[in-house]
């Protein structure tokens, strides 16, 4: 828009040394005070501020996660910011509309990043357009720092392999799934699963079939693994399998463990044994920046 | 859509409104503009956007009206601004009608800055500067607005309140800083297309064609316009003039029109003389203003001599050539804005030269409409009997009219015979039926009559005498031998001036002294103007009466000076806060002084020595200066790196301990260590 206008200014400067229309001039004087006093309220929007990066969750390849900074303003307000990473492949920005004086804000953007691995972050460009919009006043602040992005979620291909650890309790029996642990709970018996475990006399009570849960009942240990020599593409592809095959099997309560070139991970189960995945994951082929960063 | 939303959009539509009424006003845009762009206003305020549908249909519909337009300007039917600015209008009604978008804001916007250039190439009018503000207000609030609006993250609200106050602000530096430029930007002009000034809010008089249509509606007679102002010598000093102002005569009536039957002159003159002038003569200065829309000139009766004229246009004031025509009318050759003139006329009540009539002019001052009612003779010969003289009868019919005959305005159409109508029918008519009955009735019995047009009246403003476009009138001219042309005035005396509402014709009067203001000080700012008001701001003024200067300046060049002076001031704090200088730290100063008192007796560091090592130095050679330099050393230490900042006036006391120590130097040791150093 500011390109237009300064054409339109330009215009209107032609036509007013053209005509020598006083009122021309008149319009030539409010665009091009516009133009200084646009400049004037930006820079001044742009004083005083200081940012910190607050970061993300968990920032997962090709798809948009939540990322926070906090702008403070010592002094004055401040109006129409927004920030986003500068020289970083994250794409996307937050914004606030009004920043009064002294109190931190907390900026919220929807950033993506378009390959897994370790993002190297160098500062946190913050731009304003304000007050009118034609003109745009960037301030980069200097931050370094590193983001780590997680393998993109999908679905897994293959089954993991066998389980490295089975059953616990009874010898295994391909026919029954269940576990033979501490009752842990009744929970109704669901399509195809196995008519051995109702307990009749709750089924009876409740008027449908109820399956008895016993504890470790279906936890099993896996260890999954990259193999050696990936690069490029499959190695991406690998990685990507490797993280929703976790992912699946920690929902499902079993125990997941990580074997990478170079690097193992004991198997464990929950949240953090799968963030621990996933950073591993994230990590793969960039171990030299790993290194830097330590 | 949200509250914040619906009031940038209003404010959006509101500015793009006004810019449109800045072209509007210059009255030249066809009413099919000005009414399209009306109902697409009024939908668009009522938050419809009936276009969000079918966006590309009713841009190609612009189109054809693009072709149209062209056309007209190609076959010279329409200007090509005024189509311009008209297809603005209209590309601007076809996006206020459509889906909001930051781009559509943006181009809506945009072509309303587009609408106010034209405004301005249209229009000169004061009504420019009021739209010229509030689009520059509007469009500033809205624009604000979407830029924030834009920053807010969805769902959260739009701070509205925190926002306008700034914004208000800004909007009226901006405006500050558009009369600052205006006022000191060089006047440059190449004057490659210079468009002629409209002339002005509301109908112009234009009362000066070559024919006169008797039975016209007459509603000029109630509009309050100033078109024209005149200084006289001598000056009659009367509140009310009363005076009859004269344009042009016409001698040939056919039944329904006057026309003259004089033919132009072709030669163009500076200064024409009509007839031979008086002893005492009364002067004429005289201005045209825009919204008298002719170029005949207007003076008093009779005039003898006319010229000077001056030609204001919107490109400055030059000088222009009359021209004759029929029917004594002095006309300019040039179009412009507004004239201004000399006159001399010959004071009422003199007698004069007719002026130089041909054969056929003569005749023609007795001539009858072919079809001339016989009624109207007999009228006329029952009204004056057996009467000889011409100004007697003149008169007595003049009074019988007035006494007859009442004045009305409410006219209908055009009718077959207006005389006849006004004579026989109605009994009742206004100034050109009451002027045209006295000529015909005068010219039925064989005398010599002709009509006037002009003014009559004369409202007196400061030293100035007005007239509007209501005092607008027409009368009698009859021939008496040995006297020339003696003005008669049938039309009742009560009904020959303006008719305007009071309380009208002052808001009108205090318009046409702002919209005097605004011409002379914005539309007429011109090089000149600028360098006067610099060099006003400088020079120290001339002593009244005298062509001495003062030796000071005057208060508003101090004033300047002072203003200046703030504002250099201002930009150095804002510039220096900008980069502040790193300052030397307390302990750094403390440092320098240490080391100043003690090179001073010749202790000077070493390359590379500090003045930690300075102090170990002397305390290894157990200078008599040791004892005193290693607290103070220390304190600098703690000072420097142990975040133990030096109090106020503390550096000023261990200075003062050194200085004691130096001076309780036996003066030997002083001259040793300054040989040795």
């Amino acid at each position: 828009m500011g390109r237009t206008y300064l054409v339109v200014t330009f215009g209107v400067g032609l036509g007013a040394l053209n005509t020598g229309n006083n009122l021309l001039y008149l319009v030539l004087g409010l665009l091009l005070s516009v133009i200084i006093l646009s400049g004037v309220l930006s820079e001044r929007c742009l004083k005083d501020l200081s940012v910190r990066r607050i970061g993300t969750e968990g920032a997962f390849a090709g798809e948009p996660f939540a990322f926070r900074w906090g702008i403070t303003r010592k002094r004055g307000h401040a109006f129409a910011l927004t920030l986003s990473e500068v020289d970083s492949p994250l794409t996307g920005e937050g914004g606030v509309g009004y920043l009064p004086a002294g109190a931190e804000h907390v900026v919220r953007a929807d950033l993506t990043a378009p390959r897994r691995g370790p993002v190297k972050l160098s500062g946190v460009r913050v731009t304003t357009t304000w007050p009118l919009g034609l003109f745009a006043k960037t301030r980069v602040f200097a931050l370094e720092g590193t983001l780590l992005v997680y393998p993109r979620r999908g679905f897994a291909c293959e089954d993991p392999l066998d389980a490295a650890v089975g059953h616990v309790g009874e010898a295994n029996n391909p026919r029954r799934m269940d576990g033979t642990g501490d009752m842990a709970g009744l929970k109704e018996l669901g399509e195809h699963e196995d008519a051995r475990r109702v307990h009749w006399m709750k089924s009876a009570s409740a008027g449908k079939l109820l399956k008895v849960e016993r504890e470790r009942e279906e936890r099993r240990t896996f260890i999954l693994d990259v193999k050696t020599g990936l690069a490029g593409d499959v190695l991406e592809r690998r990685c990507e399998e490797v993280a929703a095959q976790a992912h699946r099997l920690l929902e499902a309560g079993h125990e997941v463990g990580l074997e990478l070139p170079g690097t193992r991970l004991r198997p464990g189960a929950g949240s953090g044994q799968e963030r621990g995945i996933l950073r591993a994951l994230a990590w793969l082929g960039f171990e030299e920046q790993r290194e830097e960063a330590a | 859509m949200t509250r914040p939303n619906r009031l940038r959009l209003i404010l959006r539509d509101l500015g793009t409104g006004a810019a449109f009424a800045s072209m509007a006003v210059s009255g030249q845009l066809p009413i099919w503009a000005l009414g399209l762009f009306a109902v697409a206003l009024v939908v668009a305020l009522t938050g419809r956007r009936p276009f969000s549908r079918l966006p590309r249909l009713t841009a190609v519909l612009l189109v054809p009206l693009a072709g149209a337009l062209y056309l007209a300007v190609a076959s010279g039917r329409m200007d090509l601004v005024v189509a311009a600015c008209s297809f603005a209008g209209l590309v601007a009604g076809q996006r206020l009608l459509s889906e909001t978008s930051p781009s559509t804001d943006g181009q809506v916007l945009l072509a309303g800055l587009l609408m106010v250039a034209g405004g301005a190439a249209l229009s000169g009018e004061l009504f420019f500067a009021v739209c010229l503000m509030a689009f520059a207000v509007l469009a500033s609030l809205s624009l604000g607005l979407a830029v924030v609006e834009a920053a807010v993250p969805v769902g959260e609200p739009v701070p509205v309140r925190e926002v306008m106050r700034p914004l208000a602000k800004g909007t009226l530096f901006a405006l500050l800083g558009a009369v600052a430029f205006f006022i000191l930007f060089p006047r440059l002009n190449w004057n490659v297309g210079a468009r002629r000034a409209s002339p002005g809010l509301g109908t112009a008089t234009s009362g000066f064609s070559d024919t006169v249509r008797l039975g016209g509606s007459g509603t000029l007679k109630s509009n309050p316009r100033v078109v024209l102002r005149a200084t006289l010598a001598p000056d009659p000093g009367t509140e009310q003039l009363g005076a009859y102002w004269l344009g042009r005569t016409y001698d040939t009536f056919d039944g329904q029109e006057w026309s003259t039957i004089g033919a132009p002159k072709k030669r163009s003159r500076t200064r024409v003389t009509l007839r031979p002038g008086a002893d005492k003569q009364v002067y004429q200065k005289v201005e045209l203003l825009p919204a008298y829309g002719s170029r005949t000139l207007i003076a008093l009766e009779t005039p003898s001599k006319l010229g000077n004229a001056l030609v204001h246009t919107s490109t400055g004031t030059r000088r222009t050539q009359l021209q004759e025509l029929g029917g004594d009318e002095l006309r300019f050759v040039v179009e412009g804005l507004g004239y201004s003139y000399e006159v001399y006329s010959v004071p009422p009540g003199t007698d004069t030269d007719p002026g130089k009539l041909e054969q056929l002019e003569h005749d023609q001052l007795l001539a009858l409409p072919d079809n001339l009612d016989p009624r109207v003779t007999e009228l006329a010969r029952q009204v004056l009997g057996d009467e000889k003289d011409p100004l007697t009868a003149a008169n007595k019919l003049s009074s019988w009219l007035q006494r007859e005959y009442t004045y009305t305005l409410e006219l209908g159409g055009d009718v077959t015979d207006p005389l006849t109508e006004f004579l026989f029918a109605r009994k009742a008519g206004h100034c050109e039926h009451f002027a045209t009955a006295l000529t015909l009735l005068l010219r039925s019995q064989g005398f010599q009559a002709r009509l006037a047009t002009g003014f009559f009246g004369g409202e007196r403003i400061g030293d100035e005498y007005i007239l509007r476009a209501g005092d607008a009138h027409a009368w009698t001219h009859v021939l008496v031998p040995g006297r020339g042309f003696v003005t008669v005035d049938a039309t009742p005396p009560a009904f020959r001036a303006n008719q305007s509402l009071e309380l009208l014709e002052s808001l009108v009067s205090i318009y046409e002294a702002i919209e005097s203001a605004w011409r002379s000080s914005v539309v007429d700012y011109s090089f000149r103007d600028q360098m006067n008001f610099v060099r006003d701001l400088t020079r120290p003024p001339r002593a009244p009466g005298d062509k001495k200067r003062l030796d000071l300046p005057p208060m508003r060049a101090w004033v300047t000076a002072v203003l200046v002076g703030v504002a250099v001031y201002q930009a150095w704090r804002y510039l220096s806060r900008r980069k502040p200088r790193t300052k030397a730290l307390e302990a750094t100063r403390f440092v320098d002084a240490v080391e100043r008192q003690l090179a001073a007796v010749g202790v000077k560091p070493r390359d590379g020595e500090t003045l930690e090592d300075v102090s170990a130095r002397l305390t290894r050679e157990a200078h008599p200066l040791a004892p005193a330099v290693s607290p103070l050393t220390r304190r600098y230490l703690e000072a420097r790196f142990g975040q133990r900042a030096l109090q106020p006036g503390e550096s000023a006391q261990l200075l003062k301990g050194l200085k004691l120590a130096i001076a309780a130097l036996p003066p030997e040791e002083k001259h040793q260590q300054k040989a040795r150093a």
